[in-house]
């Protein structure tokens, strides 16, 4: 058991393997239909949009409202090319991700001056722009939407219908996860910390606050830009304005809060609980928002850094205890 | 000479907070700066470290570079570490994490590795780790290395946000009032920790205190501030007799004649 863990420690990359094979099993042995694989695809894609936005927000500290734009940008980006060029999802992943890449700077710049609400509010305005210029624009087909976006196939194989989807969100999904936990776990997700406590203190201990601010919103873009991509290739393959809304923002920020702002699993954790959550609550549709918005305002009252956060401070405290022999109450 | 300024000056709207301040710095030393509260201290410690922009016309040199205007980031690629006076700890990251981050200028791989994970980023990020981790059991914190700072004394607090400054292994370190708060016994421990921690990595030493006991018996030399000047430098001993500084201080010298004039209806 200590050299398997000696070996995950140095080679992460095959605890990911691992994961990715069992994730491989599942849809045989536990689904039971194909509306399951569906919602599985779903959770995929918003653990890649909470797993960046966890980036920029919760270990970044930038409060960014304005990421369910970088999301619509990603989609369109795969949507409009197939629309117009005809390419398949393996050409327009990449292009989705580094058009988004670009919007993420367009987004970061404003965080050099302003931050805390006003970041917020000035993302926020961003968010909604890329919304309205699609929604208003017959180039991104307005309100009609983008349908028919196909499926990719690799070597003669369609993933034609969500329970063979599944398998190509997963494994974005995995190398996504698998980017954030080594970005996180560097020298680079100290830096993002440190920046979300203390600017200024930062600066002094030589990390260059402008670099590192607008790298955090560029990565957390390229998380958005591949989930968008993912989502617009999803059976059916139809994308629409109004799947990009401030209340689908709400929903990410409430993984992230949820699953624990600033904690490596953070986004992960809430984008599995919230979207079955979602999922399980449709019949109360009115009631959603509410849900969701309580949701964080509990998180934030009672459990600050979330899910992730408190099931660390229950192994801490007993390691604490075992280490040191006294109580540690705080 | 490690650091040294040249007419460096600072003014907010009227105040003139630092005044054509010319200073000199030579390695090894431990300079103790004293002066009552808005004489410019720390609007000085800010000025050399990058936080504020000087005014036209001032000049710094760190080691040999020229850093009137460079920005803090790059200040402290030199060498040139620092604490505040409000410690700026980072509160929600755990005391380990705290010292590592301090570490930042020295981390020596590249951010497209630590992307792809290879293993040579785990091995570097866990010497690292023991490397401060021995740093933290120096200045007696190494219990303490997975909680959150937060939760830390403010005696434990003075000793991290030390830590923090010495991770980066600096040139120059200045010590923004080390001390404040702390019970007489906690003063005597702080003040033989970072003599040690000197001689350890051969600091160069720039002490803000109010606490003079700390400056007279520490410091090789001593630069008083007052109204954005400097008014004195020397030697403890030196500028303990020094009229200036006592009126700074004090208030004016006044022989009989002068005070019967001053008493007088």
């Amino acid at each position: 058991m200590e050299k398997f863990k000696s070996i995950i420690r140095d080679y992460p990359f095959i605890a990911f393997i691992i994961a990715f094979v069992i994730l491989a099993f599942v849809p045989s042995v536990v689904f039971t239909d194909v509306y399951q694989s569906h919602l599985a695809t779903l959770i995929f894609v918003n653990i890649v949009v909470a797993a960046g936005l966890n980036i920029v927000k919760g270990y970044c500290g930038q409060v960014t409202v304005g990421h369910v734009g970088l999301f619509a940008v990603g989609s369109y980006t795969a949507g409009t090319l197939f629309l117009y060029l005809g390419l398949g999802f393996w050409a327009t992943l990449p292009i989705a991700i580094i058009v988004t890449a670009f919007f993420g700077v367009a987004m970061g710049i404003p965080s050099f001056r302003l931050e805390g609400p006003y970041l917020a509010l000035a993302t926020l305005g961003g968010g909604e722009a890329i919304r309205l210029f699609i929604e208003n624009g017959n180039f991104f087909r307005s309100t009609f939407g983008i349908s028919d976006i196909p499926t990719p196939s690799l070597m003669g194989y369609n993933f034609d219908s969500p329970d063979r989807y599944y398998f190509i969100s997963m494994t974005i999904m995995i190398i996504a996860v698998y980017f954030s936990f080594s970005i996180l776990r560097s020298g680079v997700g100290r830096a993002f910390m440190s920046i979300r406590e203390d600017p200024i203190c930062a600066a002094a201990a030589g990390i260059n606050v402008k670099k590192y601010k607008i790298l955090a919103f560029i990565l957390s873009a390229m998380f958005a830009g591949a989930a968008g991509a993912v989502y617009a290739h999803m059976p059916p393959g139809y994308i629409h304005p109004n799947n990009y809304t401030v209340i689908e923002m709400v929903t990410f920020l409430a993984m992230v809060v949820l699953g624990g702002l600033g904690h490596i699993w953070g986004g992960i954790i809430g984008a599995i609980v919230i979207t079955i959550v979602y999922d399980l609550t449709r019949p109360l549709y009115k009631y959603q928002l509410l849900i969701f918005g309580l949701t964080i305002v509990l998180t934030i009252l009672f459990m600050p850094k979330g899910l992730g956060g408190f099931i660390d401070r229950y192994f801490l405290e007993k390691r604490f205890k075992k280490k040191t022999g006294t109580e540690k109450t705080s | 000479m490690i650091l040294k300024t040249k007419q460096l000056s600072k003014s907010f709207g009227g105040l003139k907070a630092i005044n054509k301040v010319d200073f000199e710095l030579p390695k090894n030393e431990i300079r103790g700066i004293i002066g009552p509260n808005g004489s410019g201290k720390s609007t000085f410690f800010n000025l050399v470290s990058g936080i504020y922009d000087s005014d036209p016309g001032s000049y710094i040199e760190f080691d040999g570079h020229d850093i009137t205007f460079a920005p803090p980031h790059e200040i402290a690629t030199y060498g040139l570490s620092r604490t505040f006076q409000l410690l700026r700890l980072y509160q929600d990251m755990t005391v380990i994490d705290n010292v590592m981050s301090g570490y930042h200028t020295r981390v020596p791989y590249k951010f497209f590795d630590a992307v792809i994970g290879r293993k040579k980023i785990w091995d570097q990020e866990r010497a690292i780790k023991e490397e401060m981790m021995e740093l933290l059991s120096f200045v007696g914190l190494a219990d303490y290395a997975e909680l959150n700072a937060s939760e830390l004394s403010g005696g434990q607090r003075r000793l991290l946000v030390l830590a923090r400054a010495i991770a980066m292994k600096p040139k120059l370190l200045m010590l923004d009032e080390p001390a404040a708060g702390l019970s007489p016994v906690n003063v005597d421990n702080l003040m033989k920790i970072i003599m040690q921690l000197k001689e350890k990595y051969g600091l160069t030493l720039i002490i803000i205190e109010h606490i003079l006991k700390v400056v007279m018996d520490t410091c090789n030399s001593v630069t008083v501030f007052d109204h954005g000047q400097k008014i004195a430098e020397g030697t403890p001993a030196q500028v303990k007799d020094d009229n200036a500084v006592i009126e700074a201080y004090l208030g004016k010298k006044m022989d009989d004649e002068e005070m019967r004039k001053a008493l007088a209806v």
